[in-house]
């Protein structure tokens, strides 16, 4: 550990303390994430095990870069690039509205990155504002990967308890084990607007039927019809019918109509139906996007 | 689906053998047995496994030297009454290896805690994991690892099967009467090949609902643009993603790129002829490494995925570090065991959804290494293999062109007994696992007299059956060996009818596969 100098705490990732720190010889600035390794324990904690290995293999310019992994007696320390801050963060540090180029900037970056993981086989589990890191070069990229895991082809059945309230897609909430790459776009699609609203979360739920309802209000209750198979979840229940609002202009009222379009497509209840990553990269709201954006390529 | 443990290990493993036999060679099962013995003669005779379910959780062995799962004939009758009831598998006995047996750990013994006890800690640490997880926040979205708990999964394990039961039946619908009175244990294994049925009228009706809801945009692409494949196979050749685009479980969006990245990756992980650098470790004593792993994978029930990956980073610590260590710092015949078992619980921990704790892989070693030491190897596999444990796995690139194929579940099953199979073969470790799961499905249909190589499957795997078949030669004569005793679980296992007794199709001979 004598390599690096430690500045300052960062937080709290899903597993150990994140610091600032600088690297004694390049005085390069990265971000230390230490794991303790209790004797009684068991051994490296899974969470750590997953996010090391997938960074290890997810190479990308929107993807928080993993330097390195020391390993001492009692602790294994991740060394990771350092961003100026997250998502949520630069929501707070905003002075009045967001530029819409800027939120156009950030939802294709977050995008790329996240068609990069599923084109890798890696669903990310738990994006939400405070897991997408933000630089001064208004570059974004998809850290915290605690929860991420590699998937099989078909997928099997994965845990359900898993992406924070908020960014939990309905099928999720409704209890279903077997999903995939859809799972991650229910989340990008709620950044897409919280973004749009310069920092308002769309769904702020307090509990899993609470964010149920808050989440058909907006989109309609499902049935059979519109979503085959929703009634044969794990944790299905009837709840009251709403017609679909889709007042999407009402909800997001500085988005354009194609970027409503596009948040529509996330926002879609049935996961078979949502749209996945590099379809969305491709949609006519993008088509205006900065070109250093869109061509910046890892 | 979920490793739900239960009693389904091998009760076979009767003790009482020991006593008899223990004459001459020492192991340290056969001392923790005989000790048993004398402890267990004061109780309740035969009834010891049957008073806890927790006894039964696992399948605990010495890899090598392993005379407590001897079978004793005397008893056998009733004790197998048993096992037939809660087994799924029938692990035979294993006779007495003509290996040298893993030297006696004395100190291990002595200081041991019984079996009981042992199960009573683990117990009694998972309940203190769970305690622990509840004090602290509950909402957290984290699969932690109190979830682990043995006991939390016990009691939830009834509940936990009706629900995945009714999760299921869409995606197992047809597999569902293959296991009919089979409790849901090996739907991981038997997952359908499902035909491309999937609503794709429906999904169509309700896009385009979609579409007429958000039509406040001229550039609404329109439903065939988006669902158009990007990779498009020749003429003659099923087009599986496109058929199956609108089911999201088959990830057809990606599939041909992850398949192809795979591929890309097999070239970062050669396994090369590894033991002509150590001393004293064989290929039979690999063999019988891997029949005990494939019998840990089976009594925790974990994934395929998870065993796979398992050997395959024993084959690759081995080919990595007898390269980049001194000879002394080689892992010794002693120490083979416990790789196995860290890598087991690495995979584990990488891929189930609720890994076995630490303690379940100490009981499965019996006793024979401490926390310390497994918690060590942990680390040295990882920095050896540098933490890259996305490594391509002929388990995955089998199902994928199963499946691109149409092969139907029996089929693919024998092309799985192939492939484990064939995890015993030294001499197939350094075969390329996309080449080794397209020789297996190779095989496996001119075993069922399914046909030849089609331009479907050449299409799909990428490989000519030129490529391909001197493979399938290989796996082929590791099949017709003659079977041995000590290395039987996975002949045993597909002699299940839950596996379709695959491992007792006849086989054939190489004329057939060259024909």
């Amino acid at each position: 550990m004598q390599k690096y100098e430690k500045l300052e705490k960062i937080g709290e990732g899903t597993y150990g303390t994140v610091f600032k720190a600088k690297n004694k010889e390049t005085h390069e600035i990265v971000a230390l994430k230490r794991v303790r390794l209790d004797d009684d324990d068991e051994g490296v904690p899974s969470s750590a095990l997953r996010e090391i290995c997938l960074l290890k293999e997810l190479k990308h310019k929107n993807i928080v870069r993993l330097y390195d992994v020391l390993h001492s007696e009692k602790k294994l320390t991740l060394v990771f690039e350092h961003c100026d801050q997250d998502l949520k963060k630069y929501f707070d540090s905003l002075n009045g509205e967001i530029d819409l180029d800027v939120v156009k900037s950030f939802m294709y970056q977050l995008l790329r990155g996240l068609a990069f993981c599923h084109s890798h086989n890696v669903l990310h589990r738990d994006l939400k504002p405070q897991n997408l890191l933000i630089n001064k070069n208004g570059e974004l990229k998809l850290a915290d990967f605690g929860l991420a895991r590699a998937f099989g082809i078909p997928v099997k059945c994965y845990s359900a308890e898993v992406v924070t309230l908020w960014y939990r897609p309905p099928d999720v909430l409704f209890g279903a084990k077997l999903y995939t790459t859809s799972i991650d776009m229910w989340s990008a699609g709620c950044i897409f607007a919280e973004l749009a609203n310069s920092g308002r979360p769309l769904f702020p739920g307090s509990d899993v039927e609470d964010q149920l309802k808050r989440i058909f209000k907006l989109l309609g209750t499902p049935n059979e019809g519109t979503w085959p198979g929703v009634t044969q979840l794990p944790d299905y229940k009837p709840l009251p019918v709403y017609q679909p609002s889709l007042g999407l202009a009402q909800v997001v009222p500085r988005l354009p109509a194609r970027g409503r379009d596009l948040l529509a497509r996330l926002l879609t209840c049935n996961p078979a139906l949502r749209m996945p990553a590099d379809d969305a990269m491709a949609h006519a709201y993008f088509h205006d996007l900065n070109p250093s954006v869109k061509n910046d390529r890892c | 689906m979920a490793p739900t443990r239960l009693a389904s290990k091998p009760l076979g493993v009767n003790e009482n053998l020991n006593g008899m036999l223990g004459h001459g060679i020492t192991t340290r099962s056969k001392q923790l047995a005989s000790l048993k013995m004398h402890k267990d003669s004061l109780k309740v005779p035969n009834k010891r496994k049957a008073d806890s379910p927790l006894k039964d959780l696992t399948a605990k062995r010495a890899a090598f030297g392993d005379i407590t799962n001897a079978f004793n004939k005397s008893s056998a009758p009733q004790d197998k009454d048993k096992i037939m009831a809660v087994k799924k598998v029938t692990v035979e006995s294993k006779m007495l290896p003509t290996v040298k047996t893993i030297k006696p750990q004395t100190a291990t013994l002595n200081g041991k805690t019984s079996k009981a006890k042992q199960l009573q800690r683990v117990a009694t640490s998972a309940l203190e994991t769970v305690q622990k997880h509840f004090a602290k926040d509950p909402p957290k979205p984290v699969a932690t690892r109190a979830q682990n708990g043995i006991l939390k999964n016990i009691e939830k394990k009834d509940k936990q099967i009706s629900k995945e039961q009714n999760q299921s039946q869409n995606s197992v619908k047809s597999s569902k009467s293959d296991v009919s009175g089979e409790p849901s244990l090996y739907m991981s294994a038997l997952e359908n090949i499902r035909s491309s049925d999937t609503t794709k009228e429906e999904c169509k009706v309700i896009s385009e609902k979609l579409d007429k809801v958000n039509l406040d945009d001229t550039a609404n692409r329109s439903l065939d643009e988006e669902t158009e494949t990007p990779h498009k196979p020749p003429p003659g050749v099923a087009d599986f993603d496109t058929e199956n685009w609108n089911d999201p479980l088959q990830v057809s969006h990606y599939a041909m790129d992850i398949f192809n990245y795979l591929k890309g990756r097999e070239r970062l992980f050669p396994i090369d002829d590894y033991l002509k650098r150590m001393n004293g470790i064989t290929s039979w004593m690999r063999a019988l490494l891997v029949d005990w792993m494939v019998e840990v994978q089976e009594s925790f029930e974990l994934n395929h995925e998870t065993l796979y990956l398992a050997v395959k980073l024993v084959d690759l610590f081995l080919t990595r570090s007898t390269k980049t260590l001194p000879e002394k710092d080689h892992i010794s015949k002693e120490e083979l065991q416990l790789l196995g078992a860290s890598a087991l619980f690495i995979a584990s921990k990488f891929d189930e959804r609720i890994p076995p704790l630490v303690d379940d892989f100490l009981y499965i070693c019996d006793g024979a290494y401490t926390l310390s030491q497994l918690l060590k190897m942990e680390m040295k596999i990882l920095r050896v293999v540098d933490y890259d444990l996305g490594i391509p796995l002929s388990y995955r690139f089998l199902r994928r062109y199963a499946r691109c194929a149409r092969v139907s579940m029996p089929t693919l099953t024998l092309a799985r007994f192939v492939l484990e199979q064939g995890l015993l073969e030294y001499a197939l470790t350094p075969r390329s696992d996309s080449k080794l799961a397209a020789a297996a499905l190779y095989l496996a249909l001119r075993m069922k007299s399914l046909g030849s190589w089609t331009p479907t499957l050449q299409y799909y795997t990428g490989y000519t059956l030129e490529e391909i078949l001197p493979i399938a030669l290989e796996q082929n004569a590791a099949l017709h060996k003659k079977p041995k005793s000590a290395i039987s679980t996975v002949r045993n296992k597909y002699s299940h009818t839950i596996f379709f007794e695959v491992a007792k199709i006849p086989l054939v001979e190489d004329s057939v596969l060259t024909s």
